[in-house]
């Protein structure tokens, strides 16, 4: 017993003054050595102690297994915290050094969006010129010149002089449609492009149309005088309302997610007809969110197009828009703030 | 535009209530809005005032919708007098007023309306007067067809409808004063203009307490002409917005009728001829609207819509609408000038079977490679680089002002003038932008009350006016603010030119006066066949800001996509560092040009690794330090051979740079 006593003494006084982990290893050899351990000994040679000796020294030989094997753990543990706070020299906890990340306005990221969709379902994407002759941008999308229904796009007109007309390249289509005004304007739509494209390509194809517009009207948190629009155009010898519907449904679910509900109604635009507008449904609310519906004949025949061999859809869409209900944008005017504290939250 | 629920549920009866009709209304009609207390509001249509800008109109759809009746109490015809003789009537212009029809009413008994008529007005926002102007409002939001009531013994003589004389005046109902001109129609009697035609009635025959006798007026004008006359005046009234939409010529009759009856029921009155025969109103109709007949092709109809409707569900629904049958072909109601051919049709079928209903299948198209815009292409390379490089895109306005147009160098991207709007929305934009310039450098004075170090970018289209007319560009702009910010936007455009493929170009002094970019401090960019890219420098105004502009098209036109491989060096290089003392003046240019230039066989790279002035160097003086790489193609380069290079150099640089080597 007196000898369980002095090595208890000896061996924890021997791991409080180890130093690192090596010397604290030995003493665990030394003291708990599965062939020459000291107290593994002891252990060892209870079998051969008689019964009254075996019940005292037992439990006493055990214990002290315990605590000694408690206390290298825990000097171990300790051991190993200090060796790291003297090996690092860095303070890693510091923040992180900030990296020059520039970040893509909101509008080109919707636009993408918009475009990769519609990429996927095989539409090509073109461009159009922003500044525009009258013609495109309302007699040949049947909106005639004195009616009100003109009044649905005002329009800022540039100031010409005798020999400022649009350049010639963009003219030489529509002189062949013996244009009797090449009065020039900020486009109000992208819709400009569907008789352009028309007149130079054949169908079937199925086109979008990204770009800026532009209205002459007061700036408020839902209007601005240039904004974003993405004109669609599909047409072919069969291509119906149906196929319409199919191609919006399928925009609509990737751009919003897999739930989105939209609502079909009637509506009114000049170049189309039958014509519709599209909801959404978002957080309770149908909002609209697009214009469209299929070619009007008398646009088909702006293009030279014999309107009685040809059908198609025609839409469009406002990129703000989509960007203010998905992102919960407030106001239209921070768009063209150019107010950092805006562009870099996406 | 406000419609009374209550008088639309009593023309057209049935089982609905307001937020019914309002539901069903979007989904088959036009878009309507429900005011509350019995008010809707209907966003009618351009191509449908004719026939839904009334009351009676948006009950026939209502009827189709809900499959009801329509009440039949509006074909109750007025009694007529045939003793009573009223003024003459005559039309000048019939291009300008295609109908024209007048009844005198005698023994008005002028006073307020009963309440009934007085709710509706309310209702839709107009006022009551007194019960013979309540009935021209009245059947105006009724049958859609805007009456006129003149008080009969302040006539001169007959009605005239004919353009206004140069230098005619009139003073309107309302106290307005008005010189006319000579494109403008009136209504007149013998001396003097009684009302503008299809706009507003004048003061001098306006009804009032103590009017005895009438003359009701329905009449039909041109659209365009009201159209052009109302903007000219400044004057737009519920009538004129009605005519300038164009309205069928039916509906003058019909709208005669009723306000005859009605005025013989509130206003005790006895209607008859103005200057007819039969005891009829008068009514100058010299060209009768013609008749539209439409054949109904299901077959079209269904390839246009994707369905297959039934003939026979088609039928039914025309028949509804008010089209009769005539052989094989549809008559379409004179009251839908909106409907003129199958599209038309095939659009009332659609919706009043609701689209939401209808299928939606995938499009059967042959497969072809979806194609994208050269330029969308490289906008997108372009901002993923910039983005890349740490700049943020902007958004400013296509618009300038007039100081902010022309700031550009003169001539850079080849146009003359800035391009002015016609009708600018304030002095702010009253430009095109010629130059991405001027926006970036407000979001950089704007932004710097909250950053100090930005890099901005932005790509767009900028416009001016060539020779050729107006030519529009698109551009791409990059402005930076901080320390060293004018080499930096260098090293940037260098490092955009080689990722797109443009692998040589030059960077002379711009040399042109701008007004905002520091002079000595800006330089041009140019291909090496002397075609201006753009520019880059230093800004004036804004400390530590730099600035450079590209124009895109012209970029894209010279970049080259096709890379090969070069082998990897063979043999090690050589390294040495030059450090040179020279005069301030001496530019780092040109001395870099000459050290690539001087072995071209050997230095494989110069840079200038440091660059520093001192007062130790002496006032006038700044060190450079250059590393020059030699490396040879065909065999390991030896020290030697680099000390022989250097010595070259060393001379060189002390003869003709003035450089005292350190």
């Amino acid at each position: 017993m007196a000898n369980l006593e002095q090595l208890k003494k000896q061996a924890l006084e021997a791991v409080k003054q180890s130093k690192d982990i090596k010397n604290l290893e030995e003493l665990r050899v030394r003291f708990l050595g599965r062939e020459k351990g000291e107290l593994t000994k002891i252990l060892r040679s209870l079998g051969a102690m008689p019964l009254e000796e075996k019940k005292k020294v037992g439990p006493a030989a055990n214990a002290l297994r315990a605590e000694l094997e408690q206390a290298l753990d825990k000097k171990s543990a300790e051991l190993r915290v200090n060796s790291l706070k003297f090996e690092v020299g860095l303070d890693i906890t510091m923040p992180g050094t900030k990296v020059g990340v520039g970040h893509l306005h909101l509008l080109t990221q919707v636009e993408k969006q918009v475009r990769e969709i519609f990429k996927a379902m095989n539409f090509s994407v073109i461009t159009g010129p922003e500044a525009e002759t009258e013609k495109y941008n309302f007699d040949a999308l049947n909106i005639p010149k004195d009616h009100p229904a003109r009044d649905m796009w005002d329009t800022f007109w540039l100031r010409q002089n005798e020999q400022l007309t649009i350049n010639k390249k963009l003219l030489t289509e529509s002189k062949k449609l013996k244009v009797k005004s090449e009065k020039l304007l900020m486009r109000t739509h992208t819709s400009p492009m569907q008789v352009r494209f028309m007149e130079k390509h054949k169908p079937p194809f199925q086109i979008i149309v990204p770009g800026r517009v532009f209205r002459f009207e007061a700036t408020d948190a839902s209007h601005e005088i240039n904004f974003y629009q993405v004109e669609g155009l599909m047409v072919g010898r069969d291509v119906n309302l149906a196929n319409f519907k199919f191609v919006m449904n399928e925009f609509f679910q990737r751009l919003f997610g897999k739930g989105i509900k939209l609502r079909y109604r009637p509506s009114y635009f000049p170049f189309v007809e039958p014509g519709l507008e599209i909801d959404i449904e978002w957080k309770g609310k149908w909002l609209e969110i697009m214009g469209a519906g299929m070619v009007h004949p008398r646009v088909f025949e702006a293009a030279h197009y014999n309107p009685r061999d040809l059908q198609g859809f025609a839409f469009g869409l406002g990129l703000e828009r989509i960007a203010m209900i998905k992102y919960n944008i407030p106001d239209i005017r921070l768009f063209y703030s150019g107010d950092l504290r805006f562009i870099k939250q996406f | 535009m406000k419609f009374s629920f209550n008088l639309i549920k009593k023309l057209a009866p049935g089982q609905y209530d307001e937020k019914l009709l309002t539901e069903k209304l979007n989904l088959h009609s036009f878009e309507t809005t429900d005011l509350g207390n019995g008010v809707l509001d209907i966003s009618v249509p351009a191509n449908r005032f004719s026939d839904i800008a009334s009351h009676l109109g948006v009950a026939l759809e209502v009827s189709v919708i809900f499959k009801t009746k329509l009440s039949d109490f509006l074909s109750k015809m007025p009694k007529f007098d045939s003793k009573l003789s009223g003024p003459s009537v005559e039309v000048q212009d019939k291009n300008l007023c295609p109908r024209y029809m007048a009844a005198f009413v005698s023994g008005v008994k002028v006073g307020p309306s009963p309440k009934w008529l007085k709710d509706i007005l309310e209702d839709c926002g107009i006022r009551s007067i007194n019960n013979v102007v309540d009935v021209m409002n009245y059947v105006m939001l009724e049958i859609g067809q805007p009456m006129h009531a003149f008080d009969a013994d302040k006539l001169k003589g007959g009605i005239v409808v004919r353009k206004a004389k140069k230098g005619e005046k009139i003073e309107t109902i309302d106290g307005q004063k008005f010189d006319l001109d000579s494109d403008t129609l009136v209504i007149a009697d013998s001396k003097q203009p009684l009302a503008i035609a299809g706009i507003k009635g004048g003061k001098s025959s306006e009804v009032t307490d103590k009017t005895k006798n009438i003359l009701v007026e329905a009449a039909n004008f041109n659209g365009v002409n009201i159209y052009k006359s109302s903007r000219r005046l400044g004057l737009r009234t519920d009538a004129s917005n009605r005519f300038m939409h164009d309205l069928s010529p039916a509906l003058v009759e019909m709208a005669m009728h009723r306000a005859l009856a009605l005025l013989r029921e509130l206003a005790t009155a006895n209607a008859g001829q103005a200057d007819g025969k039969d005891g009829k109103p008068t009514d100058v109709y010299p060209k009768k609207q013609s008749k539209k007949l439409l054949e109904l092709n299901t077959g079209k109809i269904n390839k246009l819509i994707g369905y297959d409707f039934n003939e026979k569900e088609l039928a039914d629904l025309f028949s509804r609408l008010g089209f009769k049958l005539e052989g094989k072909l549809w008559q379409v109601p004179e009251w839908r000038m909106d409907i003129n051919n199958l599209e038309d049709l095939a659009e009332e079928v659609a919706r009043f079977s609701d689209y939401n209903k209808l299928p939606a299948l995938p499009p059967a198209v042959a497969l072809g490679v979806a194609e994208e815009a050269e330029e969308i292409s490289l906008v997108d390379k372009v901002s993923g680089f910039l983005k890349g490089a740490g700049f943020s895109e902007s958004y400013n306005y296509s618009f300038i002002s007039k100081e902010e147009a022309g700031a550009l160098p003169k001539g850079i991207f080849g146009a003359e003038k800035p391009v002015e709007l016609l009708n600018p929305i304030s002095n702010q934009s009253a430009y095109l932008r010629d130059s991405l310039a001027p926006g970036l450098l407000r979001n950089l004075k704007d932004n710097s009350r909250f950053y100090s170090d930005m890099k901005i970018f932005e790509m767009g289209k900028i416009f001016g006016e060539g020779r050729s007319g107006v030519k529009e560009t698109l551009a791409l702009s990059a402005v930076i603010s901080g320390k060293n910010s004018a080499l930096e936007i260098k090293g940037l455009a260098d490092s955009l030119f080689t990722q797109l493929g443009l692998t040589e170009y030059l960077t002379p002094d711009l040399n042109i006066v701008s007004d905002f970019l520091k002079s000595g401090e800006a330089l041009r960019i140019e291909t090496p066949e002397h075609q201006v890219l753009g520019y880059l420098g230093s800004l004036k105004d804004f400390k530590n800001g730099a600035i450079m502009e590209i124009d895109l098209e012209k970029l894209l036109k010279e970049v080259d996509e096709e890379r090969e491989f070069e082998p990897i060096a063979k043999y090690p290089a050589i390294e040495r560092d030059i450090s040179i003392l020279v005069s301030k003046s001496v530019r780092t240019g040109p001395i870099l040009n000459f050290l690539y230039s001087v072995s071209p066989k050997l230095v494989e790279d110069v840079d200038l690794i440091d660059y520093y002035e001192d007062s130790k160097l002496g006032a006038n003086h700044k060190s450079l330090t250059f590393r020059i790489v030699f490396r040879s193609e065909d065999h390991t380069l030896t020290d030697p051979e680099a000390d022989r290079e250097i010595a070259i150099i060393n001379q060189i640089l002390t003869d003709k740079f003035n450089a005292e080597l350190r």
